[in-house]
């Protein structure tokens, strides 16, 4: 095992605080270690593939993770931003990282809203990889629909729009 | 000719935003000195700017631990409003609208999406009943002064009284009233999703041409979809929602043809004043439907299998709101 406070067997309540970053720095480091056993990293991936499917998301090919942390390990300056969050946390999520790209989105989203914008884009283009592209056609269908009517249109002009066409995938299967 | 009732409930919204147009950028100066504390006026002043104002400026979206850039052009001229939003990163997309119409363009996908707008004319989504009820269901308070893209700015703040509904902090320049910054706030006053411009300028000169799309006109292997005539008709479709959330109202009923759909969608939408959610209803698809709740920064969608109908609801509100109102959702 790894060098964190090994213990019992993760507990899914345990990984399903995690992936949503309820975790304080060192259970988070404990759930990473403890991510390297088989059945806990299986459920971790279970619970990603849950909330992939109820938001609409392709299902991650096979064999992302091993890719993805391969090729993270040859690019360490993706943990750049971890300056702009107190060190024990920025560690706790950088292990996450190199298990699921997912982690690395949550954390992000932790983090770029409270940052001056230029410091949020200079932590974006850090991050070299970047998740599958969320799809979801129908919604955004609705999504458009419903900006005419919504009082941030009213106040805001088209800037909303950008909900629903930012991530937009016309083409894609429905 | 006879006015229907339906033209007739429209006429005081119609005679509002005409006053409201009518002010102009020299009575935005004039408001935005007086002491316009009132959460209404606020707004007003902002919707106001931002249909009234020629400006040109990047703009940062993020959400969802993205952070989208795009550049936004607006100007009015002697044939209406014309706007122009276009992202500078990732896939190209374009979003330009001229008076009530909005055109979405997909490069990529060699797709352009029209969207009619009529509805806008005849129901200004800021409805003034609702902006004098606002004060009900949000605590409205001044905040910090701030400078933003260079200009100083006044933020104010939108807290949710219940659980229904999330804060709103927003950014407004103090010279001219348009938002340059605005925020949704979750629960634990955690900004979940940011508008916000990096650099603007407002009152320039700005040629037409600079809000015309940039595909004009599209090649010819481009596919123009146009929402169908009759779209926005409205009428009654017998689908109410019984356990509404205290403070929201029903703005629009009607039918409208939704790509990728088979038959009509009916399309309820109710506002708190401040946000919106969307109720759609049609008969359920053949093809497998993603059903349970989703979320895109400030938007929250839920979508529930009900008898032979498919459910969706979707709005600028916390998932337990459009989880409640798809619940409640019946036939009359």
């Amino acid at each position: 095992m790894g060098k964190f406070h090994a213990g019992p067997e993760l507990t899914p309540e345990e990984i399903s605080l995690w992936m949503d970053g309820e975790l304080d720095a060192e259970h988070s480091a404990r759930a990473c270690d403890g991510c390297r056993e088989a059945a806990p990293m299986a459920t971790w991936e279970h619970y990603h593939q849950i909330g992939d499917y109820l938001r609409g998301c392709d299902a991650i090919a096979p064999g992302f993770r091993e890719r993805f942390a391969a090729r993270l390990s040859a690019e360490p300056t993706v943990l750049a931003p971890s300056r702009l969050r107190p060190a024990p946390t920025a560690v706790a999520w950088a292990l996450a990282a190199s298990i699921a790209a997912v982690g690395v989105v949550g954390w992000v989203a932790l983090t770029t809203m409270s940052v001056p914008p230029a410091a949020v884009t200079t932590a974006q283009q850090a991050a070299v990889v970047r998740p599958a592209e969320v799809r979801r056609p129908v919604v955004n269908e609705y999504l458009l629909a419903h900006q005419e009517y919504s009082p941030t249109t009213a106040i805001q002009g088209v800037r909303p729009y950008l909900r629903a066409v930012a991530a937009d995938t016309p083409d894609a299967p429905e | 000719m006879r006015r229907s009732n339906r033209v007739a409930a429209a006429a005081p919204g119609r005679v509002a935003q005409r006053t409201c147009a009518a002010l102009g950028v020299a009575a935005l100066l004039w408001l935005s000195n007086a002491a316009a504390d009132d959460a209404a006026d606020w707004l007003k002043q902002a919707a106001t700017a931002a249909r009234q104002l020629t400006y040109s400026g990047t703009l940062l979206y993020q959400h969802d631990g993205r952070v989208e850039t795009s550049h936004v052009i607006h100007m009015i001229d002697s044939h209406g409003e014309h706007e122009k939003l276009f992202n500078l990163d990732g896939p190209a997309r374009e979003v330009i609208r001229n008076n009530e119409e909005v055109r979405c363009y997909y490069p990529d996908a060699k797709i352009i999406r029209v969207e009619p707008r009529t509805y806008r004319n005849a129901f200004p989504s800021l409805l003034p009943q609702q902006l004098d009820t606002l004060t009900e269901y949000y605590n409205f308070r001044k905040a910090e002064t701030a400078r933003i893209a260079g200009f100083e700015t006044q933020a104010f703040v939108f807290e949710p009284k219940d659980g229904m509904r999330y804060g709103h902090k927003l950014w407004a320049d103090l010279g001219s009233g348009l938002l340059l910054k605005a925020q949704l706030l979750n629960e634990h006053n955690v900004p979940i999703e940011q508008f916000v411009f990096t650099d603007i300028q407002i009152g320039i000169k700005i040629e037409r041409d600079t809000v015309r799309p940039t595909y004009r006109p599209p090649p010819a292997d481009w596919e123009t979809r146009m929402s169908l005539p009759g779209d926005v008709v409205q009428q009654d479709t017998g689908w109410l929602v019984k356990d509404l959330p205290p403070g929201f109202s029903k703005i629009v009923e009607g039918y409208r043809t939704l790509r990728g759909k088979v038959g009509p969608v009916a399309h309820l939408v109710f506002s708190d004043g401040l946000v919106a959610v969307s109720v759609f209803v049609e008969p359920m698809p053949q093809a497998p439907q993603p059903i349970g709740s989703s979320q895109q920064g400030g938007i929250n969608v839920y979508s529930r299998q009900m008898d032979e109908h498919l459910v969706t609801v979707l709005g600028e509100t916390p998932g337990a709101t459009v989880r409640q109102i798809a619940d409640s959702v019946a036939h009359r």
